[in-house]
């Protein structure tokens, strides 16, 4: 119970204005979870607004509904923010973990963190079933096999659809959900757009050595992995970067997107005139230090006969240069220089502020709480030598209130929809190369906009709900879903298994086993009555429906099940 | 009190859900009279190759045209010979569909236009072109949505301001969030589940998505207005006009639908079509009228014509003299064709607009194609900065003079006079 508290405390922000933390709703809804009669109200609390929030009126409902969710149980909201939504088994799993939710809390989240210690056969016989090829392939290898000798096109991108159907399987079936969560997010992070020359045939590498190879390490190895793929070096230009005519479009994405952020722009100003902090670093960076990165960068490209990093001496400009406050001298090469630039980056504070920011706003809340990002950037500076450097700033975010506290502040974007709509069902699909149901599947989920690797911009997806409630991805993302419940395999067998054995087929029994599964809570009594009245179509709610023998009813369960996954519930997140 | 049609149709979206069924029926409701034209913006990605829509006949420019492109010249006479246009240029046969539009004076080129800016990447071009702020890719909304933001619609709620079709949301209506936007009228549906109940579905859907404050509440409210909108105008349409016949293809039913939204008077502010394959590297054209360029521009032609003509018709108020279309792209394609038939990434373009109040021929100052006159040495140079060309479709279609909005950095409003109108004091 004093953790229960302490984490009520803690939850409690200093900042008002900050939108997450609405304290009297917190306690009211952190009460109904964690049990109202053991909890006392944090002694600095306004009473009045506590016993006001949580007299008659129990929840603000505008135009008869709730205007949000309650608080599900914990292991609801770390299952849909830190993984892709619950499988069927996930929450009795999670509730064996201890015995109360600090403590399962603390473990699921070490469990996660330590990927390895989680046994994931189930993900691997199916990655084995859909007899990818490519993906353990090395990059010199990538390089000879799928992109030497200019082979033909589907030889080119086939190491990419073998990822992007890699990345499906194993966002739904490995265990290790948070890596695979880390995975979206740092390719977001550091986007190429792999539907292309270079990128595709090299994506396997890509994919597995410089992203999947640090997500839980270093930032600065991470940092170095990205910089020196044939993809980014592509995919932002450097790779042409010579002395005579430098390409300054990686080094100012390096700094914008890559390390410092927006926020350490300071614009078109003289190097001289950037404040220094108490380390005599600059706060920030001009455009003088992206032209000085550039020219450090200059001849930081790969070779073609291999692929591998090239340093050619007459490509860089040798001269002296003046990056953040440092000074490089002349005569040093590519190699040197760059690997200099790329430390100075990821050691910055407000690289550290950057990348934190951006965790807190995937994990948390599209304005994630600066007491939280603070908290994460201090962790990030901390361990900025440290091997497992991301999985430290990682566990503060992982385990903060405001990861709990701040439930139904984010939607899910169209791949974790999709994704959790797959783990929810049950729906089985295959993912293999030439599986034509997997085909249809992604025919679909492309109209969503969040195809695989397809953003174009160096920004990544967008990770704000406006972006994904367009009527154009609604739609698209209904289409999706709405296909998942009545889809079937080659041998035209339904993906859906419709009816649970041991269920009574009647309408409200049928419903409320199939709203536990999809959202793995209850919903609002009104929804509820929608759901019952849909499968009953006026029949009483408690006769038996013929769901085995007529199909007009089976497809109608479908359907009910359809309903369920479009439903503004199955969108929280 | 009389209703208009908007309100009509603003108040009963979801009571059309309920009619599960029935459609739309408006026609007991009153046509309210919208000022501004309906502005669609017909977006030609990849980089359209505009010295094989519209090409030099004769004259110094000839040749060297003829010297460039030794597979892909377009013939200056014979059966698939050019169309003349205003001397010394001609249209491409492709295109033959707008001839007529275009001696009616309904069609209007812009020569030498372009993005002012040092790039030859389709993504730059393309985001700086549709942000309308060349160089600055971090601007937070496109110019349409400025554009919206900074004029107010006469006659009160619109159910439908702004489509979007052919591919997702364009760069040009980032930040607007009002937009219907749908990559095929084909597939804005939630057709894909359990046939017999799909009616049910949606209604339930309906109010599992009313009411309610959230973002995932209203989005979904959203999204389903659209869908019984979009399937109540093309559920059933009308035959077009004047024996009009779109191409039976998903381009055709794009244009197809943006009329049926003018039609039906649903408010239709901007509506914005990506046409994408216009990146022809390789085996751009076999004639002039065959491979995949041509077929493409045919399509685009007949799809554009077919928009006009269903519109069009005597009267004073005909639809048609309030539609304006433009048709862009990112950058135009180098003068010399490639070793492959095909051509690569270049510099100016030619803009096309089409509409019952542009001024039709052809405008803008022709740079050459002399290789001194060239830019960098290779590509048609730029004369007219594409925004001037938007600035003024602004002015004196849309009425809105608020161009420091739209296009912050543009030094100066000099219309060229491809559009008729009244220019407004700008600011």
């Amino acid at each position: 119970m004093r953790q229960r508290l302490d984490l009520l405390r803690k939850a409690k922000a200093p900042d008002r204005s900050d939108s997450c933390i609405d304290l009297a709703r917190r306690v009211r809804e952190l009460r109904r979870v964690l049990g109202a009669s053991h909890l006392q109200v944090a002694p600095s609390a306004p009473s009045a607004t506590v016993a006001a929030a949580s007299g008659t009126r129990v929840r603000r409902r505008l135009g008869g509904r709730p205007s949000r969710e309650p608080l599900p149980a914990l292991g609801v909201v770390l299952l849909n923010r830190l993984a892709y939504g619950p499988r069927p088994g996930d929450l009795e799993a999670f509730a064996s973990l201890g015995g109360d939710d600090a403590a399962r809390w603390q473990r699921w989240v070490e469990a996660q963190l330590h990927p390895a210690t989680l046994a994931d056969d189930d993900c691997d016989r199916r990655l084995a079933a859909a007899g990818f090829t490519t993906l353990g392939k090395s990059q010199a290898q990538l390089w000879q096999e799928h992109h030497r000798g200019n082979p033909e096109w589907w030889v080119r991108v086939q190491p990419l659809l073998e990822v992007e159907r890699a990345t499906f399987l194993r966002a739904v079936y490995s265990q290790r959900q948070l890596a695979e969560v880390l995975v979206e997010f740092w390719h977001d992070h550091f986007n190429i757009y792999a539907w292309d020359y270079i990128a595709a045939p090299t994506w396997a590498a890509f994919h597995r050595d410089a992203i999947r190879g640090h997500l839980l390490g270093n930032f600065r190895a991470m940092l170095g992995a990205v910089a020196k793929s044939p993809a980014m070096l592509v995919y932002l230009d450097n790779w042409s970067n010579h002395v005579a005519g430098p390409n300054e479009n990686y080094a100012r994405e390096l700094f914008e997107l890559h390390t410092l952020g927006r926020p350490g722009y300071l614009g078109v100003r003289r190097q001289a005139e950037v404040p220094r902090d108490a380390l005599g670093r600059p706060v920030g960076y001009v455009d003088d230090d992206v032209y000085e990165a550039t020219r450090c960068l200059t001849g930081w490209t790969f070779d073609e006969e291999t692929g591998a990093m090239a340093f050619p001496p007459d490509w860089h400009d040798r001269f002296q240069k003046w990056v953040l406050g440092r000074y490089f001298p002349p005569n040093r090469g590519a190699a040197a220089e760059g690997e200099e630039v790329l430390d100075l980056l990821a050691f910055h504070p407000a690289t550290a502020r950057h990348i934190a920011w951006r965790l807190c706003r995937r994990l948390v809340a599209d304005d994630p709480p600066q007491p939280l990002v603070e908290a994460a950037a201090a962790e990030f500076l901390a361990a900025a030598r440290e091997s497992d450097q991301l999985a430290r700033v990682v566990r503060v975010i992982a385990l903060s209130p405001y990861l709990y506290g701040c439930w139904g502040l984010k939607v899910k974007r169209p791949f974790e929809a999709a994704v959790s709509a797959l783990r929810a069902s049950g729906v089985e699909l295959g993912f293999a190369a030439d599986d034509e149901t997997t085909d249809a599947f992604l025919w679909l989920f492309e109209a969503t906009g969040h195809a695989r690797f397809a953003w174009h911009p160096p920004d990544g997806y967008p990770d704000r709900q406006e972006a994904w409630l367009g009527t154009g991805s609604m739609v698209a993302l209904w289409r999706l879903l709405n296909w998942l419940v009545s889809a079937t395999d080659a041998t035209d067998r339904p993906l859906l298994q419709a009816v649970p054995a041991g269920v009574p087929p009647t309408s409200a029994a049928l419903a409320d086993w199939w709203i536990q599964r999809i959202f793995a809570r209850s919903m609002d009594a009104d929804f509820r009555r929608e759901i019952v009245a849909f499968l009953a179509q006026g029949r009483g709610e408690h006769i038996p429906l013929p769901v085995t023998t007529d199909e007009a009813t089976e497809q109608r369960l479908r359907a009910m099940v359809g309903v369920l996954l479009m439903s503004p519930q199955f969108l929280w997140r | 009190m009389k209703s208009t049609r908007r309100q009509f149709v603003v108040g009963c979206s979801a009571a059309v859900a309920a009619m599960a069924g029935t459609r739309l029926s408006m026609a007991a409701f009153a046509t309210e009279a919208s000022a501004g034209d309906a502005l669609v913006v017909v977006f030609l990605r990849g980089g359209m190759d505009g010295l094989s829509l519209l090409a030099p006949m004769d004259g110094p420019d000839r040749a060297h045209y003829v010297a460039a492109r030794p597979t892909l010249a377009l013939p200056a006479a014979g059966s698939q010979a050019l169309l003349p246009l205003a001397p010394p240029f001609g249209l491409s046969p492709a295109a033959a569909e707008l001839y007529p539009l275009y001696q009616d004076g309904r069609v209007a080129f812009v020569l030498a236009c372009g993005l002012n800016h040092d790039t030859r990447s389709h993504f730059d071009a393309q985001e700086f072109m549709e942000l309308g702020t060349p160089g600055v890719r971090s601007t937070a909304t496109g110019w349409l949505t400025r554009h919206l933001k900074s004029t107010t619609p006469a006659g009160g709620p619109v159910l439908i301001p702004t489509l979007a079709v052919g591919g997702s949301q364009p760069a040009s209506l980032r930040g607007d969030w009002g937009t219907v936007a749908m990559t095929s009228p084909d597939h804005f549906n939630l057709d894909t589940g359990p046939w017999r109940w799909r009616d049910a579905q949606r209604a339930t859907l309906r109010r599992l998505c009313s009411g309610g404050g959230a973002a995932v509440f209203t989005a979904g409210n959203r999204a389903l207005d659209a869908v019984d909108i979009v399937e109540a105008m093309l559920g059933e349409p009308g035959p077009p006009a004047n024996g009009v016949q779109y191409p039976e293809t998903e381009m055709g039913r794009q244009f197809r639908l943006i009329a049926s939204l003018i039609k039906q008077d649903l408010g239709l502010r901007v509506a914005t079509v990506d046409v994408g394959g216009w990146d022809t590297h390789v085996a751009q054209a076999w004639a002039p009228a065959e491979g995949w360029f041509p077929t493409l521009l045919g399509e685009l032609s007949a799809s554009l014509a077919a928009l006009y003509q269903d519109l069009d018709g005597s009267q004073a108020d005909a639809l048609s003299r309030r539609l304006t279309v433009v048709v862009l792209s990112e950058f135009g394609r180098r003068v010399r064709e490639n070793a492959d038939r095909g051509t690569d990434h270049g510099h100016g373009n030619v803009m096309l607009l089409l509409g019952g109040n542009v001024v039709g021929g052809v405008h803008g100052r022709w740079p050459g194609l002399a290789p001194e006159q060239l830019y960098d040495g290779a590509d048609l140079a730029i004369t007219t900065d594409y925004r001037q060309v938007l600035a003024e479709v602004l002015v004196r279609r849309l009425g809105n003079p608020h161009l420091s909005e739209v296009f912050p950095g543009l030094v100066a409003y000099a219309p060229l006079g491809v559009v008729r109108g009244t220019d407004l004091p700008v600011d």
